[in-house]
This record gives C-alpha cells, sequence and structure tokens, in this order.
C-alpha cells in the first residue's frame, strides 16, 4: 500500500472517530477521574494496612504516576479493540469490498487502528499534562525528554502487537458466529498479565520471569516502565526485540488462520 | 380444541409476565443449543474473569494483611459473591444491554413498542444467555468454596447474603440501564459504555476503602456497593433495621428514575435510524 494512502485512511478513521464529540469527552474525563480514583482509594488502603513505604519497588506516589502512565498507554496501545472491526467485516459479509481493493485487507485495517486512536492521543496529551503539573514527581520514576521518546517507540510496537494479537483471534469469525466472548477473554489476559490491573513487580519473581516470556508485560508495563525512566536502553532495546518477535509469530499465525478461514468465507454474511 | 392463545384464561399482570418469561427461556436455550462454539467460547470467557478476579486480590494480599478491614478469606466471600452477581447479570441482562443501544439507533424498537407489555421489560429480559449458565453454576459453587473456607456463618445469615445479592444483580442491571438509556439522545453508546465499564470496577472493591463522601455516593445515588460490598458485609457484622430501609429505599428509588427516564426517552425517540 503507498505511504499516501495509507495515512489518507488514517486521517478519514481519526476524523471519524471525532464525530461524537460529547461521547468522546464524556468517555475521557469520566473514564479517566474513575479509573484513577479507583487507583487511588486502593492503594491508600493497601499502603496504610501494610504499614511499608514502598510495595513492588514503588512508594505510594510513585505507584499512582504509574497508574496514570498505565491507563494513558493502555488507551494507545488498545485503540478501538472492543469494537471488532475485523470479525464484523467477516460477519456481515462486508469483507467483500476489501477482497477486490488493491491492497491487502490488513494494512487497510491497520491503517484504519491508528486513525482510531486519535481520541486515545489527544486524552494522553491532555491529561498526561494534567498529570504532570498536578502530581508530585515521586523519588522512584525518572521522566525525561529520553524515556518519554523511548516510551513512545514501545507504545508504537505494543501497538502494533496488540493488533496482531488480535487478528488472528478475530479471524476465528469465519468459523464462529460470535468472537466477542473470545475477544473479551484477551482483554482480561491482557489487563492482568500486561500490568493494567496491577504493576508486575507486585507478583511473584517466578511468575515475572516465566511472563517476560510471553508478549503481554511488553503491551503496558513495559512501555510505562519505559516512560517512568525505569528500564535503561539494553533492557528497552531487549524488549523490543521481544516485542518485535512476538510480531512476527503471532503474525505468521494470523497469516495462517486468515488464510485458511479465506476459503471457507461465503462472501454473504452469517 | 386447540391450545391457543385465545382459549387461555387471561392471567393478570404477574402471570403474563412469567409466562412470556417462561417462553423467553425456552427460545433462548434452543437458540444457544445451536451455536455450539459460542457456548463454549462465552463458558470459557466467564472462567477467565473469575481467574482472574481471584488472581487480582490473591497478588495483592502477598503485600497487605488487610482490605478495607478484610482479610483474605473475606476478601474472596466478597470476590466469589461478585462473580455471582456477574453470572447472574450475564445470564439474564448482558445480552440484551448488548442490542439495546443497537435498537434505538437502528430504529428497530417499534416491534417492541407496540407489544402489550412493558417494552422495558421485553428488551431487559427477552433474551437469556444460556450458555452462561453453566458459569451461574461455576459462580454459585465458588461462593460455596468461599463461604466453607471463611467458615462460622449459619444458614439464617447465608440466605440473608443470597438475597441481598439477588437485590445486588437487579441493582446492577438498574445502574447498567441508566448508562445505556441516554443513546436516545447521543446516537453512540461508545463513551457510556467504557465509563460504565471502569465505574463497575468500584463495584469490584470494598466500598470501606473509599472516603466518606465518596462511599455515600456508592450507598446513596449510585449504589454500585448494593451489587456485592453491602451483601458482604451484611454477611461478616449482620443486618440492622437501618440499613435495611436504607437499601429498600435507594433500589426502589433507583428502579422508579429508570422508569421515569426510560419513559423520557421513548417519548425522545423517533422510530428513524439514526
Amino acid at each position: 500500500m503507498r505511504p499516501s494512502l495509507f495515512l489518507r485512511i488514517l486521517s478519514i478513521e481519526g476524523r471519524r472517530q471525532m464525530t461524537y464529540r460529547v461521547d468522546f469527552w464524556i468517555n475521557a474525563v469520566l473514564g479517566f477521574v474513575a479509573e484513577l480514583a479507583i487507583a487511588y482509594f486502593l492503594w491508600t488502603a493497601i499502603f496504610e494496612a501494610s504499614g511499608e513505604e514502598r510495595i513492588g519497588g514503588f512508594t505510594f506516589e510513585g505507584m499512582l504516576l504509574y497508574y496514570v502512565s498505565a491507563i494513558l498507554i493502555g488507551k494507545l496501545v488498545r485503540g478501538q479493540e472492543r469494537h471488532l472491526a475485523v470479525a464484523r467485516d467477516i460477519y456481515e459479509g462486508s469483507l467483500n469490498r476489501y477482497l477486490i481493493y488493491p491492497s491487502k485487507y490488513g494494512v487497510f485495517k491497520y491503517a484504519e487502528h491508528l486513525g482510531a486512536l486519535l481520541p486515545a492521543m489527544l486524552q494522553g496529551v491532555i491529561f498526561g499534562l494534567t498529570a504532570w503539573w498536578v502530581l508530585p514527581m515521586p523519588d522512584d520514576a525518572g521522566i525525561d525528554a529520553g524515556s518519554v521518546a523511548r516510551a513512545a517507540v514501545a507504545v508504537a510496537m505494543a501497538n502494533l502487537l496488540s493488533f496482531i494479537l488480535r487478528f488472528p483471534i478475530q479471524a476465528i469469525a469465519f468459523w464462529a458466529d460470535n468472537v466477542w466472548s473470545l475477544n473479551v477473554m484477551l482483554r482480561l489476559a491482557t489487563d492482568f498479565l500486561g500490568g493494567l490491573l496491577l504493576p508486575l513487580s507486585l507478583f511473584p519473581s517466578a511468575v515475572q520471569e516465566a511472563l517476560l516470556w510471553s508478549p503481554f508485560p511488553y503491551l503496558f508495563y513495559f512501555p510505562a516502565q519505559t516512560l517512568l525512566g525505569r528500564i535503561d536502553t539494553e533492557e528497552w532495546l531487549r524488549g523490543l526485540a521481544v516485542m518485535a518477535i512476538w510480531s512476527l509469530l503471532i503474525g505468521l499465525v494470523a497469516r495462517w488462520v486468515w488464510g485458511r478461514g479465506e476459503k471457507t468465507y461465503s462472501g454473504v454474511g452469517i | 380444541m386447540s391450545a391457543s392463545g385465545e382459549e387461555r384464561q387471561p392471567l393478570g399482570g404477574f402471570g403474563r409476565y412469567a409466562r412470556l418469561y417462561l417462553a423467553f427461556l425456552r427460545f433462548s436455550f434452543s437458540k444457544a443449543l445451536q451455536f455450539r462454539l459460542d457456548f463454549y467460547f462465552r463458558v470459557v470467557m466467564d472462567l477467565v474473569f473469575y481467574a482472574v478476579h481471584l488472581l487480582f486480590f490473591t497478588v495483592i494480599y502477598r503485600h497487605t494483611p488487610m482490605l478495607g478491614g478484610w482479610d483474605l478469606e473475606q476478601i474472596y466471600v466478597f470476590a466469589c459473591g461478585a462473580m455471582l452477581v456477574d453470572a447472574i447479570h450475564m445470564t439474564i441482562f448482558a445480552n440484551n444491554m448488548w442490542w439495546l443501544p443497537i435498537y434505538i439507533n437502528r430504529g428497530d424498537m417499534d416491534y417492541y413498542l407496540v407489544r402489550p407489555v412493558s417494552s422495558l421489560f421485553f428488551l431487559s429480559v427477552r433474551e437469556v444467555a444460556a450458555n452462561s449458565f453453566l458459569n451461574l453454576l461455576a459462580a454459585g459453587a465458588l461462593v460455596a468454596w468461599a463461604l466453607w473456607n471463611h467458615g462460622g456463618f449459619d444458614a439464617g445469615r447465608i440466605l440473608i447474603y443470597l438475597a441481598f445479592l439477588a437485590l445486588g444483580a437487579f441493582v446492577h442491571y438498574l445502574i447498567r440501564v441508566t448508562f445505556i438509556i441516554p443513546v436516545f439522545w447521543l446516537h453512540s453508546s461508545r463513551g457510556l459504555d467504557e465509563v460504565a465499564w471502569t465505574l463497575n470496577r468500584l463495584a469490584d472493591n470494598p466500598h470501606q476503602i473509599f472516603p466518606g463522601p465518596m462511599r455515600w455516593v456508592l450507598v446513596s445515588v449510585l449504589p454500585l456497593a448494593f451489587t456485592v460490598s453491602l451483601p458482604a458485609h451484611i454477611l461478616f457484622d449482620g443486618l440492622d433495621g437501618r440499613t435495611l430501609l436504607h437499601v429498600l429505599a435507594v433500589t426502589a428509588g433507583l428502579f422508579a428514575f429508570v422508569v421515569w427516564f426510560w419513559n423520557r426517552a421513548l417519548a425522545a425517540y423517533s422510530s428513524a435510524s439514526s
């Protein structure tokens, strides 16, 4: 696909996502405030009850900053994953029109997926800057231009990994009537094992080590830790390499599943 | 004489609704068995949800002995109660809540508005997720395990707890509908859906961890604490008359609000697809 066409699709999807402005602001403000409030009160209670100054390597302020980072990064990594665009195309038969386009379906959908990130980017800028201004910078965080730049690369890679991870699951729509449950299952697993619900440093060390071989920590935990300046250059490069390998492996699986599914596709919708 | 509807004795309001609900049940179970793969996916999905919920608290309790004044055995009772409420919601209401914004936006509600029963009732319970019924059994077993693991409750207290969990599931449904009804005006459920998903996480934590004003909101305005936290609190500390009256009054108030809000929304419904 030509880069200009890719950018055009991205731009159209971005504008489409911003159509419902009220919807966007309700989601942005209430959603972020509620998530942060839950983290704040939960960790206040935990720090009070434990009597510890640091838990899982985080001070209370550091923990709060971790959640701000993870919540905003989570939005950037996931995009509009709940709307199952690929599965819907298969299910409704609207895949037909993409099959005659002179571009690959996966690349087309990835361009749309990136365009759908526009609301998340706006939220990231607005709430990230607000948090920077309002929250005290704890001793255990070292956010600087370098960590922001490294985190931006990690988020971009995590976004691609997240998209590829969901692709074969959505392609199961060639055989199943409803893949919504599979998508929710993946969301639950990535929330928990990816560090969105809890920082992975709270897990037993054996579990942490085992998880490093999986794609999950690289979705949210790794980019958030990178942003907070807790990942050195060597770890960062290793993390990017692991993400690239997982993207490639899952991409191959997705291609195989898609190829098999296309042969069963009738084009009339289900 | 054939058993046509015309020959049946007309039943009162409740009988008519009960008969209608039995028909919904029959239809939903036969439909679920036609989509076997989805049936299994959904069972596994709920089991993953239960596992994540239990593991979340297990990891937290590696770093603290208490949360909101509850120890690990108590939090397992709380967490398993949350699973039971979720399973009830998934079985009875979830599919209907998924379709409701779609019906509103497509202008497909006309069919339901001309039925001789409450449209809110019809659209809220017409499709029972038979595939989640297995998870209802699994969640029930987990609650039984958590109660046994904690120990020390008599049958009366457990019955009261289960009754409050059932009420909690109803409150959970009322809150969910409250977040869907604005679709009549907003024409999109995306933002509110995300907010409802996020706010629901307030109910996944003991309400004691929240400060006074927020706790008051959770037991009086947006009574998410009724779904799981308050029933667990009643199980551990007993039920007093004041709490009972408060719960009944707030639930009745919320129900009246949802009915009023629904009727206002119907007045704004133009039928045409938007």
